[in-house]
């Protein structure tokens, strides 16, 4: 099984199914692929051979390619039933498909002023009313999944399921960019930091020199 | 159970959970909310803190978003994804696909089920979004894209109608003409020309 990524530094897509099998000790061989930086960051080098949606992540699966966070993170939970990726309780599981599928079609303000880019700090910017609107109902789904279903853990449902992966380049997000938090927001802010994979996911960013200008509206290419 | 949706005329994302129940046979009581008028906002919030349609709720459970919708759906009637896990994976993936992506084409090819817009819509970007969809839809494996109807034709059918009012020609017209006979599919169609309400800014070219 392969899980095909882009750079670590700004692929919030690719970091979903990445940290969602690295913390359920899913072993995957990685593949990591580059956005372009000559066209800005449109295409990624190499994808061609996977898949034809032209993006990542791929999942690579009985040698067939499953592409979209999305499709991967539901099509791991089939597959490893026994790692419990969603919720067992069935209201709770339906909560964090919805949120999931919230966070994978919606929050396109937040998206856009504040894309991820886990190297860099930018406290203040790209708080526009649509990306505040944005950070406002993320905050209230955090809050509301603690206090209802959070009793059994740190995470979002007690312990770490397919929403805690979803969510965590929102995490990274506000900390680049130091969105204020409220503290039940911050302890899981910081619980999602502390995870193995996301610590790993982040310190694999770290190292990356690329400079995708797509992503990076903050600065220029010779900082 | 319960189904909450915008107005039919419109509202693509309530078409998707609503054709899927009506062709598996699921039974629902449908509430129709029709969109920005004095009091939508306040009563879609009335069902879900989301505030956006559809929305499922059966019994205390209460499900947002088409996609979520079809995927608690399927758990109590797996015929909503192809029985081959391969191809279920497949067919999630191009539901995810359609589910995030297409942004242009949803800009200028908005769904207006009752209008005709012939050459309308078509830019660059609205256009490569109408050669991927064309491209999925031509990989089709029967009628519909996994053989028989399954949750992905149900993602895709609000591009069908999309295709009906903008006169784009798919190379598969076999497979959008599938969709268009589907029993409850002339049905939404119906309903959305009777619909009293019209919403001027998506009535995008007159």
């Amino acid at each position: 099984m392969q899980i095909v990524i882009g750079n670590k530094n700004y692929s919030s897509w690719s970091m979903r199914p990445w940290v969602l099998a690295k913390e359920a000790g899913i072993p995957f061989e990685e593949v990591q692929l580059k956005f372009n930086e000559a066209d800005g960051g449109l295409t990624v080098d190499g994808i061609g051979r996977f898949n034809v949606a032209g993006k990542v992540p791929v999942l690579v699966l009985d040698g067939e390619p499953v592409w979209d966070s999305l499709a991967i993170c539901e099509t791991l939970a089939e597959r490893f039933p026994e790692k419990q990726l969603w919720p067992a309780d069935r209201s709770a599981r339906q909560v964090a498909r919805s949120i999931c599928a919230e966070m994978h079609s919606g929050f396109t303000g937040m998206r856009t002023t504040m894309p991820m880019n886990i190297r860099s700090q930018y406290p203040g910017k790209g708080m526009t009313g649509e990306t505040r609107r944005d950070i406002d109902r993320v905050l209230e789904i955090w809050t509301t999944c603690r206090e209802k279903f959070g009793k059994g853990g740190a995470m979002l449902f007690g312990r770490f399921s397919v929403a805690d992966a979803y969510f965590a380049p929102v995490v990274m997000r506000f900390r680049a960019y130091a969105v204020e938090l409220p503290p039940v927001c911050r302890a899981y802010s910081e619980a999602v930091q502390a995870l193995r994979s996301v610590r790993e996911w982040m310190d694999g960013a770290r190292k990356e020199t690329e400079f995708v200008p797509t992503d990076e509206p903050y600065a220029s290419r010779n900082r | 159970m319960l189904l909450v949706i915008g107005n039919k005329n419109y509202s693509s994302w309530s078409l998707r959970p609503w054709l899927a129940m009506k062709v598996f046979g699921i039974a629902f009581d449908e509430v129709r909310i029709p969109l920005y008028q004095p009091g939508s906002k306040e009563r879609i919030l009335g069902y879900s803190k989301a505030g956006k349609v559809p929305i499922l709720r059966d019994g205390d459970t209460v499900v947002w978003d088409s996609l979520a919708i079809l995927e608690y759906l399927a758990e109590r009637h797996p015929r909503l994804w192809p029985a081959d896990r391969v191809e279920r994976a497949q067919a999630r993936a191009v539901s995810a696909e359609m589910h995030s992506g297409f942004a242009k084409l949803r800009e200028h090819m908005s769904m207006n089920t009752r209008k005709r817009y012939p050459g309308k819509g078509r830019t660059l970007e609205s256009l490569a979004d109408v050669a991927r969809i064309d491209e999925i839809w031509s990989r089709a494996k029967g009628p519909f894209l996994f053989g028989a109807f399954c949750a992905a034709d149900a993602m895709y059918a609000p591009v069908v109608l999309r295709f009906r009012t903008y006169e784009v020609e798919p190379r598969n017209k076999k497979y959008m003409q599938a969709v268009l006979d589907l029993p409850a599919m002339r049905e939404w169609i119906e309903a959305a020309e009777r619909e009293p309400e019209s919403i001027p800014g998506q009535d995008l070219y007159g």
